[in-house]
């Protein structure tokens, strides 16, 4: 970082690390928004994290003797059509979306659904992106054609038969996420790529000797990241949002495993018949979570660029 | 500009391609067959094999390709030696026929073991006539060789009896004899044939096949019935069937039976019940593992209780005639004590179905049935021993009888003829052998026929020729759906779009011309929250909303055939959530275009040159502001197609997005091919004419 500090002088006049992210603070807490959206994430990483101190009952538990129930003091938000406690399968829901990835029934990773699929996109994305960028001539050609060929494609299309293809499970959701994602990112790392290969510090590395990969993982790609990872923000709120339309959509994760856009596709059945908790509080719970992420990097954006 | 669009058109086309490859192999790559999805799971593997002959589906997979891209009906025609030609009859239904030499259009179907050419006549009616001469052995040493397998598996055959397998063997040695000689011409052939096939005949009994199925049928319809039976079925497919190929609703209804049958078992066994209880619970879980491991427990103690019905049962399903017999007998065996072990209420009950259904058709084995019910009924266990033995012989001279008939038919030698079918297919019949055709018919359930088509092509014109072939769930042509389906799509679309573009603009400009203040601020955030709630979302709440707790709109659309403006009423709240969604997108973006706008040099210039306000806005700076919404809703087509998907699925509506969801979870290749051309094209055009706008209103752009 020395090297790129004095080709840059402006950084060097910045403050120490600290004292930047103190300011990166008080700017959030500038924004109204930024800050009611930074709370709803909050809570939901929260409730997902400490879901088993927070209910009596597991997701799957069933009794046949409350269905279909309105809120009460023993079922807070009440039951769906299998008597199950819709608060649970909501906080538990929540963990899959932003705690843990459940691989197989015994297996899960660390870090939720959605953030994995973003996480993939990116790691393709990129290395897609900086190799059209960087390598130029005909490989950059292949991957433009073949991006734009991926992006003439309805999306929701592609879900459809990539989950259909692959099966429903947290995996392919991850995999369906990440593809469809792709040729997004892989289009803004290009696009920052061809600025960042004409700096002096790439020339110096291309004049050291340094081979391709290197220079496109350990020059440019740090020196993206800013833009990436404001994109990144906005993409984990779009991987949510995805992960319920394929849920709702019967592609989702498989029963009875609690998803948030099956709780809803299952629940809608019986809002006409006059039962509508079941597919209510699902619909809250993902509306306020993609709307907190999305008031969060809006507030975020909107007050750095006021300071700029 | 025309080269310009002459390219985006060729590379459209380019696009369709490139897709429809990308389509065809990732459905091809699915798990799942199309068969299992389109006639559930309980058909039998010759019924899945059947179907999936019929409609081409055993073919190369690039064959299948390009018959869906370019046509069968050439390759078809070489095969048949007549050309052949689709017509559109009166009713509008599209059919394929040959044409002869003289001109006259025919098609042929079988009846019995007899070639039928329809002829059809100019008025549009059809004659029928017999029309056996074309029948061809098409190759005598293939044949030679296929009997020669043959008689070796007859060889090997424990169903027949021992006198028929003699006189069977002793008639194909002679045929393959004869075979195996030089014939001068067919017709020779065909008279040193004639002696042996004729002996083959006379072994044939014209009802076995019938009897076939009437066997087969009492299998499925007395064991479909009997809930306790159907545990033993689950638990057969459970076992034999990966958990991955089971759909949900597959589940959902195993655990259904399951329920059912603890409730049958509660007097008689109310662990057992409580043991079946618990499976479905771990179906409803989706723990298969689990359940199936119950079952293996339980499996036991099912059979005990149906004194072994259910392998009888099964041995019907599975045409094992032997082991049919042997079940019988070992519930009719005093010394086996199965009779006691059994329940009796329950097996009488099953004993008194099944003669019921047997009471036309095999009426002898039917009453034998029937009298062991009864006397299970009045307790007498012993009279129902002798009604049970006697019901085992007779199934053991039915059985022979069938099995005679079925091999006796499969030794003689095929006769060949390629033609076009009733079911616009091309197809090769073949005569002479045991090949057994299952048909669907709606109504009768599966049919069976002997000496149906051994090879099937389905005739189409091919994609590029205008035709995206049959729907392989319906059975009916894609185009006739996917079009009416697309103008339903683009109905509610377009409503959305009228309603979406003014409001937007509009909502877009005050918030861009008033940025930072209170109106700017509830506008734009009020535009992000709904632009970025998921579609399904914003539906929900507007149904209860509106639908459940004001009650003022249905909360769901239900058309039929009819067209959507039919009830307009079921239309407001589809296109209210469409218009919330694309209005915040819209807003947001204009807002961003107007606000950057009222930054520029020229603006501030107006400004100072002391400009009216209004004549600033309207005249300079709106038109300018416009540009970017316009053509990046163009390019937003894609996300709002995803869009009409989830609000047609929300709200049920019968649009070209549900239409491809459920084609994809049927696997049903032509429909799904079919939409996402549509969708393609949809997307690619709306992107043409974004940039094609965009030069109207940017005349600095020329494309050249």
């Amino acid at each position: 970082m020395a090297g790129t500090e004095q080709t840059m002088p402006k950084t060097s006049a910045q403050p120490s690390g600290l004292a930047r992210l103190w300011e990166g603070i008080s700017i959030l807490f500038e924004s109204k928004i930024a800050v009611v959206g930074l709370l709803i994430i909050l809570f939901w990483i929260f409730v997902a994290i400490f879901a088993p101190l927070l209910t009596p009952y597991t997701p799957t538990e069933q009794d046949y003797t409350a269905q279909n129930e309105a809120p009460s003091a023993r079922h807070p938000l009440g039951t769906d059509s299998l008597g199950r406690d819709i608060w649970t399968r909501l906080i538990y829901g929540a963990r899959v979306v932003l705690v843990v990835l459940p691989v197989t029934e015994t297996f899960w990773l660390p870090l939720g659904t959605a953030l994995w699929g973003v996480l993939l996109g990116l790691l393709v994305g990129s290395t897609l992106g900086l190799m059209g960028g960087y390598l130029g001539g005909w490989v950059d050609e292949v991957v433009m054609r073949l991006l734009d060929a991926m992006m003439a494609f309805p999306v929701v299309l592609l879900y459809m038969i990539i989950i259909a293809a692959v099966g429903a499970s947290a995996t392919n959701v991850v995999l369906a996420i990440a593809i469809v994602g792709t040729p997004g990112i892989a289009r803004l790392v290009r696009s920052l790529t061809l600025d960042i290969r004409t700096r002096d510090y790439v020339r110096a590395a291309e004049v050291r000797g340094e081979s391709p990969w290197y220079i496109m993982f350990v020059e440019i790609l740090p020196n993206a990241r800013g833009p990436i990872i404001v994109d990144a923000m906005l993409r984990v709120g779009y991987a949510i949002f995805a992960m319920g339309t394929l849920g709702f959509l019967g592609l989702g994760l498989p029963p009875p495993s609690p998803d948030w856009g099956s709780m809803v596709a299952k629940g809608r059945q019986y809002i006409l018949s006059g039962s509508p908790w079941a597919a209510l509080w699902p619909s809250v719970a993902i509306g306020s979570l993609v709307v907190g992420l999305n008031l969060f990097a809006d507030g975020l954006s909107e007050e750095s660029t006021r300071y700029q | 500009m025309a080269k310009f669009i002459l390219r985006r058109l060729l590379l459209m086309l380019l696009t369709m391609l490139l897709v429809s490859i990308a389509v065809f192999l990732i459905t091809e790559a699915a798990p799942g067959n199309v068969a299992r999805n389109v006639l559930g799971i309980h058909i039998t593997p010759e019924q899945e094999a059947s179907f999936l002959k019929q409609q081409g589906l055993d073919k190369p997979f690039y064959v299948r390709y390009l018959n869906w891209l370019i046509g069968s009906d050439w390759r078809a025609e070489r095969r048949i030696g007549m050309p052949v030609k689709q017509i559109t009859t009166e009713d509008g239904f599209r059919e394929w026929w040959a044409v002869d030499a003289d001109g006259s259009l025919i098609r042929w179907d079988m009846e019995g073991e007899d070639l039928i050419a329809n002829r059809r006549q100019p008025d549009g009616s059809v004659t029928k006539t017999v029309d056996n001469d074309r029948w061809r052995v098409e190759d005598p040493s293939r044949e030679m060789e296929l009997l020669t397998q043959y008689r070796a598996e007859i060889a090997q055959d424990d169903q027949l009896d021992d006198a028929d397998r003699e006189a069977i063997l002793r008639e194909t040695d002679q045929i393959i004899a004869i075979l195996d000689r030089e014939h001068p011409s067919e017709e020779a052939l065909e008279a040193a044939l004639s002696e042996p096939e004729a002996a083959l005949e006379a072994m044939i009994d014209p009802d076995a096949l019938r009897k076939q199925t009437t066997l087969q049928q009492l299998a499925s319809r007395v064991g479909g019935k009997n809930r306790v039976l159907q545990a033993l079925v689950i638990h057969q497919q459970l076992s034999d069937i990966p958990a991955a190929q089971l759909g949900r609703s597959d589940i959902e209804s195993m655990a259904r039976q399951l329920r059912g049958a603890a409730q049958d078992l509660q007097e008689a066994d109310p662990r057992l019940a409580d043991q079946l209880e618990q499976t479905a619970q771990s179906l409803d879980d989706g723990d298969m593992a689990a359940a199936l491991a119950t079952l293996e427990d339980v499996a036991p103690r099912l059979d005990e209780l149906t004194g072994s019905l259910g392998t009888f049962i099964y041995a019907l399903e599975a045409e094992d005639y032997r082991q049919a017999v042997v079940a019988l007998r070992r519930l009719s065996d005093p010394s086996q004590g199965t009779l006691e072990a059994a329940d009796q209420t329950l097996i009488a009950d099953l004993l008194a179905a099944m003669g019921n259904q047997l009471e036309d058709d095999l009426p002898e084995l039917g009453e034998s049935l029937t009298q062991a019910a009864d006397d299970l009924q009045s307790e007498d266990a012993e009279t129902a021993r002798q009604s049970l033995a006697a019901a085992a012989n007779r199934l053991d001279e039915t059985a022979s009888t069938i099995v005679r008939s079925q091999r006796a038919q499969g030794a003689r030698v095929a006769r060949t003829f390629w033609g076009v079918d009733t079911g616009n297919r091309a197809v090769k019949w073949q005569k002479g052998t045991g090949e057994v055709v299952w048909r669907l018919v709606p109504g009768s359930g599966w049919l069976a026929s002997i000496g149906g088509p051994a090879e099937y092509v389905p005739l189409q014109k091919g994609l590029v020729r205008g035709d995206p072939g049959l729907s392989l769930r319906t059975g009916r042509p894609v185009a006739d759906l996917l079009f009416r389906r697309l103008r339903n799509s683009l109905v509610l679309a377009g409503i959305a779009f009228v309603i979406v573009m003014p409001l937007a603009l509009l909502l877009g400009l005050i918030a861009g011309l008033n940025q930072g203040k209170t109106i700017d601020r509830v506008l734009s955030v009020g535009g992000m929250m709904f632009s970025v709630t998921p579609q399904f979302v914003t539906g929900i709440f507007l149904i209860l909303i509106f639908a459940f707790w004001l009650d003022l709109v249905p909360g769901a659309t239900v058309f039929g055939e009819k067209a959507p403006w039919e009830r307009p009423r079921m239309l407001i709240l589809p296109v209210a959530t469409l218009t919330l969604i694309e209005l915040g997108y819209v807003l947001r973006i204009t807002r961003a275009s107007m606000a950057e706008v009222m930054r520029e040099p020229y603006i501030r210039t107006a400004f100072l040159k002391g400009l009216p306000y209004r004549r600033i806005v309207f005249k300079h700076a709106v038109r300018n502001a416009l540009m970017a919404p316009i053509t990046v809703i163009m390019l937003h087509v894609n996300w709002l197609l995803g869009g009409i998907v989830v609000v047609e699925v929300i709200f049920g509506y019968p649009g070209l997005g549900s239409y491809i969801l459920d084609s994809t979870l049927f696997k049903d290749f032509n429909a799904i091919e079919g939409g996402a051309m549509v969708l393609v094209a949809v997307a690619v055009t709306t992107q043409l004419l974004a940039d094609i706008l965009y030069t109207f209103l940017n005349p600095r752009i020329r494309f050249t």
